[in-house]
């Protein structure tokens, strides 16, 4: 039988289960109404962003919010070398979850999942440089998704950490780029949702924009929202955006003594 | 998205012509036309739905235009513990190198990846999820693998591989399964000898013991089956491109070159009133407000509501042209 096979690796058991506690109770999905514990619906998580841990790169940025980590880092703008003569520079993120990021393990090899976050994160980013500024170069963005809660948050966390490391490798832009997520369970918009919310949602919506500009970069929903609720949900995360915006400015300035 | 390589004087020249008033475009369409879509359904007969859609085709020699063929098959599969119980759908895009002979093949990868991707998370979600895809409660469920080959690309992309792929979901037929049981026969020693007062007679009216069904049987080898479930939920999607201050419908791959970005937006009309959005993607760096989105998002709906009716006039049209034609035309000729 073939089992998928990676020669240039140790390869663990080839089916992996995680343990179960005795003390995490497993809440049947009807359950998952429950209240938050310690926010309210229309609040984001706590954010913990730190510019420039990775010394080695331009730029980079670490953003933690409860399950959420991600460690983003900035190389460029660089010569690209196999491409053609672009007058334009251009954008490369690439997204790779960690094996142990997920409930799931993970395969180190790149699946599409990675992709269509980096699609989004990409789009979200794509607006706010300067590309113009950079002919003939790349910007690479690598992001490492070290603990992951949930799609939607892993697109708005780590859209806010590339634009965060952008900053602080010193690449010209036009603005800072924030993301919030929101989803519809029942009739309320429950903002910045976990995993667990997110899959018991009717939809999610995740909204990228530039607050000091007040345009969007990016909009990314999927699952059955009606118009008006999507209308709601927009406004929504575009008043957190803004909140988060002042976050990430405020880290920004703390860490600029350190670069001196 | 593959685009042509297109001269800055060409960008131009196609937007100034956009922005113009009236608006002017290659082929004489005002800014909200498709161009000539057809559709045949059933193309595929050795699947369980299938559809062949084309977008802008020469209707002179057949040449030209997007084109997709669409199938649906459907495959047996063990459920496993945790999976939900009642099928799955997988949806694939795979884009024939004949169709961008200028993307290397990893360029080619990527842009199936992509498009699979947003096909997938927006067909295989729960909410339009089809209700007849179970054969055998907690065991075994059918998968529903829908396919959709891109053979020509001439523009407008996702509206085609949206409106194709409804199009071969409303064509499937789940084929009919019946549970059956396996039961040991009763030894023979116990039938011949004497009769066992203090055996159990098996009653017709004793409802104790549960069926355990363990197997299932196709009734009627030669049947296609029942349609499958939640036609009216498969969505249809319109993707507006934008240039400055308006937006346009169905481009053509210069036209698609010369927009800095569109915005896809998937409705599902199961209730023909009010629309549930099922997608949205937003691809490009054009600067769109909150107010120009909202907006958008408002037009987008009038366009899907038109699309939807014609599409789902024209299947209906489909179904009656390979069922009751084609059985009075058989009629005719004995």
């Amino acid at each position: 039988m073939q089992s998928a096979f990676d020669r240039r690796r140790i390869n663990g058991p080839e089916d992996s289960y995680h343990p179960i506690f005795a003390n995490e109770i497993r809440e049947s999905s009807s359950n998952v109404h429950r209240i938050r514990e310690n926010r309210k619906i229309s609040d984001i998580r706590p954010i913990f962003l730190q510019p420039g841990l990775i010394s080695q790169a331009n730029g980079s940025a670490y953003i933690e919010t409860e399950s959420t980590k991600i460690a983003c880092s900035v190389y460029g703008p660089r010569q690209s070398k196999n491409t053609a003569y672009n007058e334009k520079g251009r954008l490369n993120v690439e997204v790779k979850f960690a094996p142990y990021s997920c409930e799931l393990r993970r395969s180190p090899l790149r699946d599409a999942e990675d992709r269509s976050i980096a699609v989004a994160i990409q789009q979200a980013l794509l607006s706010s440089v300067q590309l113009e500024h950079f002919p003939k170069s790349t910007i690479d963005i690598f992001l490492v998704i070290i603990e992951a809660d949930g799609i939607e948050g892993c697109i708005a966390s780590g859209s806010i950490a590339a634009s965060t490391a952008l900053a602080d490798a010193g690449i010209d832009m036009y603005g800072l780029v924030t993301s919030c997520a929101t989803a519809v369970i029942g009739t309320d918009l429950w903002i910045d949702p976990t995993q667990e919310e997110s899959n018991s949602a009717n939809g999610t919506l995740i909204l990228s924009c530039m607050p000091a500009l007040g345009i969007v970069t990016n909009v990314w929903q999927s699952g059955r929202i009606a118009p008006s609720e999507i209308l709601a949900c927009i406004d929504a995360c575009n008043d957190r955006c803004t909140d988060i915006h002042s976050v990430v400015a405020q880290a920004l300035l703390d860490s600029a003594p350190n670069k001196i | 998205m593959a685009s042509t390589s297109i001269s800055k004087a060409e960008k131009s020249y196609i937007q100034a012509g956009l922005l113009a008033n009236p608006p002017r475009r290659a082929d004489g369409r005002s800014l909200h036309d498709f161009r000539v879509i057809s559709l045949e359904t059933g193309f595929a007969p050795l699947s369980n739905g299938s559809a062949h859609l084309s977008i802008g085709r020469n209707p002179h020699n057949g040449s030209g235009g997007t084109d997709i063929m669409a199938s649906v098959k459907l495959e047996v599969e063990s459920i496993e513990e945790d999976a939900s119980d009642g099928g799955r759908i997988v949806c694939n895009v795979s884009c024939s190198p004949s169709a961008y002979p200028h993307l290397t093949s990893g360029a080619l990868d990527d842009l199936q990846y992509d498009l699979t991707t947003v096909l997938h998370q927006t067909l295989s979600h729960p909410s339009l999820h089809p209700k007849n895809l179970n054969i055998i409660p907690r065991k075994k469920s059918w998968l529903l693998n829908l396919d959709l080959l891109v053979t020509a690309d001439a523009g407008n992309i996702y509206d085609a591989l949206f409106m194709a792929a409804r199009a071969a979901l409303w064509d499937t037929k789940v084929p009919r399964t019946r549970s059956v049981e396996y039961k040991s026969p009763k030894s023979l020693s116990s039938a011949s000898g004497d009769m066992d007062v203090d055996q159990d007679t098996t009653s017709g009216f004793d409802t104790r013991k549960v069926a355990h069904a363990t197997d299932f049987e196709l009734p009627d080898y030669w049947d296609e089956g029942e349609i499958l479930e939640g036609r009216e939920r498969w969505p249809v999607a319109i993707t507006l491109n934008l240039v400055k201050t308006i937006h346009f419908l169905d481009a053509t791959l210069q036209e698609e070159a010369s927009c800095a970005s569109r915005l896809l937006v998937v409705h599902s009309y199961e209730s023909p009133i009010s629309p549930t959005v099922q997608s949205m993607r937003m691809l490009g760096s054009e600067e769109l407000s909150i107010l120009n989105l909202k907006n958008l998002i408002k037009e987008a709906e009038s366009y899907t509501n038109t699309m939807f009716s014609s599409l789902t006039a024209k299947l209906e049209d489909e179904d009656f042209r390979r069922n009751q034609k084609a059985r009075e035309r058989f009629g005719k000729r004995r």
